[in-house]
């Protein structure tokens, strides 16, 4: 029968569709068919699988967001403690532009003694600070007045914390994610005009585009045109695999698709406005145009002018190439392109694109500390490390608010180095090194720390790590303890004379005055103010050496010193840290405050979280503490800190102490005013001699950086239970042979008055003792 | 405003006193006496002034279990329904201001931000007894007693010579003591 092909036909049969005598023995049209069916099923169930995944990843699209870490804010008042310049420096590190106008935000101008500026608020822990136009005057470096807009009254004014760190997500990515609202739209237009100029009209992908830039690329002989729509750079930004095979591509161009059908144009864009590469900053990636505004040109999006936005709108085809920070002429061509497709668009009018080309390039200046805080950093780390986890710090994007005082942060950087190098003898084998702690005199906040001489350096951070034995630096406590005892007073006659005690070993520790002089009988206060070794262990055995101890620990100190007698003069180990946490406590009159550097953790949309607000603990009698004060003044006034009168003379009373070690290894210095406590110590990392003591080396460190900090004086209630009276100035263990000719007026616990045969009162007449009142009140 | 500079600590050492006087420095030695009698007879050094009460407190009623938070003075308007109420006394300082946020915090309920807005008052004026004295009343408020007592005895160190601050800060005391499980 004709017409039906058969394989096993017979020759002598003619069929019209009978194979070809070299085919397989297979049909074709089926082959063909079954090929053609089970591929389509495949590329079905592929799709299927494209679009379940866009689905899933684009809907879960939460970026891992970094925890951000700010410093202190500046309060701005009548009287605060701030000069025009350093306001003026910490407004260029908000990336606050000048303007003679001030009319946005963001925007300060400078005048003499006068700034005017325009905050853009922010959203603090304890609530919101709108944002405020303000003009101050200033008075040396003092705020004198503060007004508000058209000269209304404002009493107080706080500015926007600087970011100061970012904890990164593994992936290292750094985004401030926005919502398409808080876009541009001279933004959202540039990006369309230069990527994808039928963004809104295609559906995934742009076949128009795709022809035009294979007509380019054939013309020009190679790759000089991509046709990718947003929404398929979206997609390969998503899909960290770059690899641009054929087989990618068709897979790009497919999610693509996928995409569109289930999102709508604008997520798709929201997304591409903050997945976009757009640079790199160390180890961190810079994603979306909010935070690429920060990183080029310092300034939030909302405040970039229109070439601005074209510029950033042109770096996503390439930010290492176009990287404006480093190939200025390539951005600003680029940025040209890119007004001109939104002139040619219609975007822009004639003259803004006239002016945006001609515009000069004005990206971030380096301000500031490139290399960060890491001293302080390692304190913000340890004070988290109880709350949070790494993994929480490196995802939820929260906002750490530390007590990190920029200003005086950098003004110890800037000044440190110089000091150190001040003191440091010529021919020492390795460098001279230091440690500084600067705390809040009030309230145990950390307001500066330095690990090294070296700006920004991050390695050993001697402040937190370095233990050393403190030396002299103990004998407050001892003062203490012996003040908080009814049987000792300032006028306390002590033997500062040579000494033997015998140790367990059956060795006899003998122990020297620092200038090997003995000094016969010496008052109390006098011991302490000369740092007399022979004296304080004299009192201290008597007071007994665990007392001691305990006193130490009430102030602050968390270690395990065993009560030798070697304590007395200082041989117990601690940081500069630990040091400063002490003399917090003496600064505070007896009032114990734990050191802090983080003030407050909120999440990324600003709910607070956590508090760490001020702790305060009374550890010490404020009698006592209030005598041992006259003495660690007197440190400065008449005892081994006379050294730094000249250069602070004009702040006193300041109070402090000296601290050497044996063989000169470490010198020390801690010292307060009314609003600073500052420890300084200086060393070498192999704990060779330095040649310094605590009054040569460490306090001309201390007052150096001090006089930069304006540290302001002491200022004390004098407790109810003091009485002051008049004492020979030399004192004598006979009360028959004192001599009241030469006599000086010292603090008593008025429960514990001196015997008036030890006192200047009683020989006097009536009118010299009325004189002697009338003189004093008038001094 | 600049403080003025004291010097509590000063210690002179005097000269020997001047026997030969005349009848012009007896006359006027008589006269300081008239003045001096009504004085302590032992030095007292100048001591730092009482620190500005910035709002006046109301004196406490005894059986009630918590205290009441400062009234605001008289020019003060009532706390409203706005977070920052407006300063409208002459010559607000940012003491008052924030004592301002501090109140309507308080009447609202929002005692965490009543006390972080108290520490930020104390930050600026860290000598303050008046204000470490209201960061007592809200910790005792947050039945936080512990923290209200040493609060509150930092506030009592700082008191100086105001004898009402005084009996008030004294009075939370005591009732901390009694009421503290």
């Amino acid at each position: 029968m004709p017409g039906m092909a058969s394989p096993n036909s017979s020759p002598g049969r003619s069929a019209p569709h009978a194979p070809s005598p070299r085919s397989p023995s297979w049909d074709v049209p089926r082959f063909v068919w079954h090929l053609l069916l089970w591929s389509t099923l495949a590329f079905a169930g592929w799709c299927v699988w494209i679009d379940f995944e866009v689905r899933r990843d684009f809907e879960a699209l939460q970026w891992a967001l970094p925890a951000r870490i700010y410093s202190r804010p500046v309060e701005l008042y009548a009287g605060a403690h701030i000069s025009q310049q350093h306001l003026v420096d910490y407004l260029q590190r908000l990336g606050y532009r000048r303007s003679a106008q001030v009319a946005g935000p963001g925007e300060y101008q400078q005048g003499e003694e006068r700034v005017r500026l325009r905050t853009r608020g922010f959203q603090f822990w304890d609530g919101v600070e709108p944002p405020v136009y303000a003009e101050l005057d200033f008075d040396g470096r003092h705020v004198h007045s503060l007004q508000g807009e058209g000269a209304s009254e404002l009493a107080l004014l706080r500015l926007e914390p600087v970011e100061i760190e970012q904890v990164n997500p593994t992936t290292g990515e750094d985004r401030l994610p926005v919502a398409l609202n808080e876009v541009p739209p001279e933004l959202v237009n540039a990006v369309i005009a230069i990527e994808d100029q039928r963004f809104y009209t295609h559906h995934g992908i742009d076949p128009i585009g795709i022809a035009r830039a294979m007509w380019a690329n054939i013309r020009a002989g190679g790759i000089v045109q991509g046709g990718s729509t947003l929404t398929q750079q979206l997609i390969k930004n998503l899909y960290l695999d770059r690899e641009q095979t054929l087989r990618r591509k068709a897979e790009e161009a497919l999610m693509a698709i996928a995409l569109e059908l289930h999102f709508s144009k604008e997520e798709i864009l929201t997304a591409y406005m903050n997945e976009i590469f757009l640079g790199q900053d160390g180890n961190r990636a810079i994603h979306g145009f909010a935070l690429a505004a920060q990183h080029y040109f310092g300034r939030p999006l909302n405040e970039l002018k229109v070439d601005e936005l074209a510029l950033l709108a042109g770096i996503g085809r390439g930010a290492s190439y176009y990287n404006p920070l480093r190939y200025p002429e390539r951005a600003v061509e680029r940025r040209n392109v890119v007004l001109t497709r939104m002139h040619e668009r219609g975007d822009i009018t004639d003259d803004t694109f006239a002016r945006g080309q001609k515009a000069e390039l004005q990206v971030r200046e380096k301000t500031g500390s490139r290399s960060g805080y890491p001293a302080f950093m390692e304190l913000v780390y340890d004070n988290l490390s109880r709350d949070y986890d790494s993994d929480a710090l490196r995802t939820e994007g929260l906002r750490i608010f530390t007590t990190l005082d920029l200003t005086m942060q950098n003004s110890v950087e800037a000044k440190l180095d110089g000091a150190v190098k001040a003191v440091e003898r010529a021919n020492a084998k390795s460098p001279l090194e230091t440690a500084v702690v600067i705390t809040d005199a009030n309230t145990g906040e950390v307001r500066a720390l330095a690990g090294g001489r070296q700006r920004g350096y991050s390695g050993f951070n001697r402040a937190l790590h370095a233990v050393r034995p403190i030396g002299s630096l103990v004998k407050p406590a001892v003062y203490l303890a012996a003040l908080e005892s009814p049987d000792y007073s300032l006028a306390t006659v002590l033997s500062d004379r040579e000494i033997g005690i015998p140790q367990p070993k059956g060795e006899t520790w003998r122990p020297q005055n620092y200038d090997r002089e003995v000094n016969g009988d010496v008052y109390l206060f006098d011991a302490l103010e000369r740092s007399l070794n022979l004296a304080t262990v004299d009192l201290g055995l008597k007071v007994g050496v665990p007392t001691v101890v305990e006193a130490l620990q009430r102030l602050g100190y968390n270690g395990d010193a065993l009560p030798y007698p070697s304590l007395l003069l200082g041989a117990v180990d601690m940081t500069p840290v630990e040091v400063a946490q002490i003399y917090q406590t003496l600064a505070s009159s007896g009032f114990r405050s734990p050191l802090r550097a983080v003030e407050a953790v909120t999440t990324a949309t600003g709910e607070p979280l956590a508090y760490y607000g001020i702790e305060t603990t009374q550890v010490a009698d404020p009698a006592a503490v209030f005598l041992l004060e006259h003495a660690m003044q007197g440190v400065f006034e008449r005892g081994t800190a006379r050294g730094a009168l000249n250069t602070l003379g004009d702040r006193m009373p300041l109070a402090g102490k000296t601290g050497t070690t044996n063989d000169l290894r470490d010198s020390w210095f801690a010292g307060y005013g009314n609003d600073l406590v500052g420890v300084v110590w200086l060393g070498h990392d192999d704990n060779t001699d330095t040649g310094l003591t605590g009054a040569t080396g460490a306090l001309r460190v201390w007052a150096t950086l001090m006089k930069e900090l304006d540290i302001t004086p002491r200022q004390i209630t004098q407790p109810a239970e003091i009485q002051w009276e008049q004492v020979p100035a030399r004192p004598v263990a006979d009360a028959g042979r004192r001599d009241c000719n030469e006599a000086m007026s010292l603090p008593f616990h008025d429960a514990r008055l001196p015997s008036v045969d030890y006192t200047c009162e009683v020989n006097e007449s009536f009118f010299d003792r009325v004189l002697d009142r009338f003189r004093s009140l008038g001094q | 405003m600049k403080q003025p500079r004291k010097h509590p600590m000063k210690s002179p050492v005097q000269s020997p006193v001047q026997r030969s006087m005349n009848c012009l420095q007896l006359a006027t030695v008589l006269l300081g006496c008239a003045v001096l009698t009504a004085c302590t007879t032992t030095y007292v050094p100048p001591v730092e002034p009482a620190p500005p009460v910035m709002a006046e407190p109301t004196p406490e009623p005894a059986p009630q279990p918590a205290p009441v938070v400062v009234n605001p003075a008289p020019q003060l308007p009532p706390p409203v329904a706005t977070p920052t109420p407006e300063p409208v006394a002459p010559a607000a300082t940012p003491t008052s201001t924030l004592l301002a946020s501090v109140q309507s915090a308080v009447a609202a309920g929002d005692l965490d931000r009543g006390a972080a807005l108290s520490e930020r008052a104390l930050r600026i004026s860290p000598r303050d007894a008046n204000l470490w004295y209201q960061l007592a009343l809200i910790r005792y408020r947050q039945q936080r007693f512990g923290e209200a007592g040493d609060t509150a005895r930092r506030a009592l160190s700082m008191a100086g010579s105001d004898a009402v601050l005084q009996r008030q800060i004294n009075t939370l005391l005591q009732q901390i003591g009694s009421g503290a499980p």
